[in-house]
């Protein structure tokens, strides 16, 4: 830890100003009041208000390392009265040696001042003392809350990340067993897949890094990931958009629709030998985006507990991106099944 | 080998089904009778052809593989095909009726089928793996829902519908909102794989679903029985530590 009147230009100021300014109030007293001198004036003013204060600096590492709340008051006085006597005794020494050649001049002005730099030098240390335990707090306090912060913020991307939905292992396995079977009887379209695939997995891969992507990047993802189902599921899965054309500027939190559609087929197309349709809608009104997914669901064969981990992440991670309750509804209709995510937009878009 | 196995696809994409079409077209061994694009379908062909080898998805529309299982009359040899389920593989180590990961090559394939046609030359029979494997519900604790099959017709109980479950030796019968209906199962599987926050074991012979209790009534000292929620007023007997249970799940 660097000291604070070394690394802060501010406190370095004051400190030397507060002392520069005591010194030359003293000076012009001895002068004018005292009738001292000049030349003795000057040695008694530099040792105590320079020299000191220079010395003093030093307590500094002692407090650094000695907080008030690790060490019982008693011993902490002790330290301190020990440290003090240590520091003006050397001060005093040094004064001493400094004052010798000018005390050879018969004036006894300066001998007599010397027992009292010993009571000034305990007070001194005590001013020192508050000094430097006001700026030692006032660094930890600063520290603490920078830390807390980055803190905050670390912890909000980690839940972020956390809700960030992965791309799920049985679509990619299920998918390369497609991939598997097309290369035999249809290269082309293995191929195809294969490119889709890839272009799908790179954004899913790579959306960490943006937090938000517009609403068209987004769509293109979702074609491509419904695209890569179709191969697999046929004729059972259908899929129809109603997209306002000024929604697709709209910024969202990216990869946060995949995981709607991927338990639209989980629920919807994966339980029922029917086939099923999954329509999506998005309007913008005022500053939000109005996103409806809707798929049907065989209620005969499944039961559904409302909201699985897949919702309540999205629900969560809404939360958190845009500090607000309730961005995500969830209608059952019992033969079909309704989520809607409303996701606020600055006010500047129309 | 004198007779060729026959042989059952049950796979609900049509691409999976194609490339394992294509893996036993040329196999000497292997002559298939038939492709299911779903569990229903599945368990109808295996009960009336009586294949000796089926190729077997888990995931599945309607019923999973496992849930096939529990239906069938005939119990064929069965290679299992999976894509990604961490829970399946775990009862798949711990039992040795093969399976193959999608995506598969042609050589596991091969290596599977020979491993059947060892066990059908050693006459080693799979039904007790297989049973096995029927009583093991991969992924949550509780089950969600019953398969059974009355006659020829397969039906999914959600267990919302259950109103009890009474032991019948070594069958249960489960009674719902619309009958009851028979299945080859333990109490004790029924007693693990319900939520016991809804269901309770209260006497060796009955499994009730808590939202069915109308009254709990003392008629011995020391006994009780329960009375359910429906017309006839059906009463349950309570054993002693069935009705420690009660107590606990409804706090009185």
């Amino acid at each position: 830890m660097d000291h604070p009147l070394t690394n802060n230009y501010r406190l370095l100021i004051f400190y030397t100003l507060f002392w520069a300014i005591i010194g030359i109030t003293n000076f012009i007293l001895l002068v004018i009041w005292y009738n001292v001198p000049l030349i003795y004036a000057l040695l008694d003013t530099s040792t105590t208000f320079i020299l000191f204060p220079l010395m003093g600096s030093s307590i500094w590492y002692s407090i650094r390392y000695n907080s008030l709340e690790d060490v019982s008051a008693g011993s902490l006085i002790l330290f301190h009265f020990i440290a003090a006597s240590i520091l003006c005794a050397i001060w005093i020494s040094i004064t001493y040696a400094i004052f010798k050649p000018f005390m050879d001049d018969g004036n006894q002005y300066l001998a007599n001042s010397l027992p009292f730099k010993i009571f000034g030098g305990y007070v001194m240390y005590a001013v020192f003392l508050v000094f430097f335990y006001a700026v030692n707090y006032y660094q930890s306090l600063k520290e603490k809350i920078k830390k807390e912060a980055q803190y905050k913020t670390l912890l909000r991307e980690a839940e972020l990340q956390a809700l960030k939905s992965q791309i799920n292992p049985h679509f990619l396995f299920n998918s390369l067993n497609s991939i598997s079977s097309l290369t035999v009887s249809n290269p082309e379209k293995a191929q195809e897949m294969v490119i889709n695939l890839s272009t799908f997995m790179r954004y899913s891969l790579t959306h960490e890094q943006k937090e938000m992507v517009t609403f068209a990047r987004e769509l293109e993802n979702i074609k491509l990931y419904l695209g890569i189902e179709k191969v697999r599921f046929g004729k059972k899965l259908n899929t129809e958009f109603v997209i306002d054309e000024h929604c697709l500027v709209a910024e969202i939190p990216n990869m946060i629709l995949q995981p709607l559609f991927e338990n639209a087929i989980k629920y919807g197309v994966y339980e029922t030998t029917d086939q099923v349709t999954i329509k999506t809608t998005c309007r913008c009104e005022g500053n939000i985006l109005k996103f409806t997914i809707v798929n049907d669901y065989d209620a005969s064969s499944l039961q559904r507990k409302g909201e699985g981990i897949g919702l309540r992440n999205i629900r969560k991670r809404m939360q958190i991106t845009y500090n607000q309750p309730d961005l995500i509804k969830i209608k059952d209709y019992k033969t079909s099944f309704e989520v809607q995510l409303i996701i606020p937009q600055k006010p500047t878009m129309s | 080998m004198s007779k060729k196995l026959q042989t059952l696809i049950i796979e609900d994409e049509e691409l999976a089904r194609t490339l394992l079409r294509s893996y036993l077209k040329d196999h000497p061994d292997i002559e298939i009778i038939g492709e299911c694009e779903n569990g229903f379908d599945g368990v109808k062909a295996i009960n009336e052809k009586k294949p000796d080898l089926v190729f077997l998805d888990i995931q599945m529309p309607k019923i999973t593989g496992f849930e096939m299982i529990e239906l069938l009359d005939h119990k064929p040899q069965i290679i299992f095909t999976t894509a990604y389920d961490q829970y399946a593989l775990k009862a798949f180590e711990l039992n040795a009726v093969d399976y193959l990961l999608k995506p598969f090559s042609k050589e596991r394939m091969l290596m599977a089928i020979e491993k059947v046609i060892h066990h059908i030359h050693n006459a080693e029979s799979n039904i007790e793996k297989l049973e096995e494997l029927s009583n093991f519900r991969p992924g949550e604790a509780y089950i969600d829902r019953v398969v059974v099959k009355d006659r020829h017709k397969i039906h999914i109980i959600t267990v919302d519908k259950i109103r009890y479950i009474e032991s019948l030796d070594d069958y249960v019968m489960i009674y719902t909102q619309d009958g009851r209906h028979m299945k080859q199962k333990t109490m004790k599987y029924f007693e693990t794989y319900l939520d016991p926050k809804n269901f309770i074991r209260i006497h060796r012979s009955f499994i009730v679903q808590v939202d069915n209790i109308a009254e709990i009534q003392q008629y011995e000292k020391d006994s009780y029985v329960v009375i359910l929620k429906d017309k006839d007023k059906t009463k349950l007997k309570v054993s002693k530590t069935g009705y420690k249970k009660i107590k606990e799940v409804l706090h009185f």
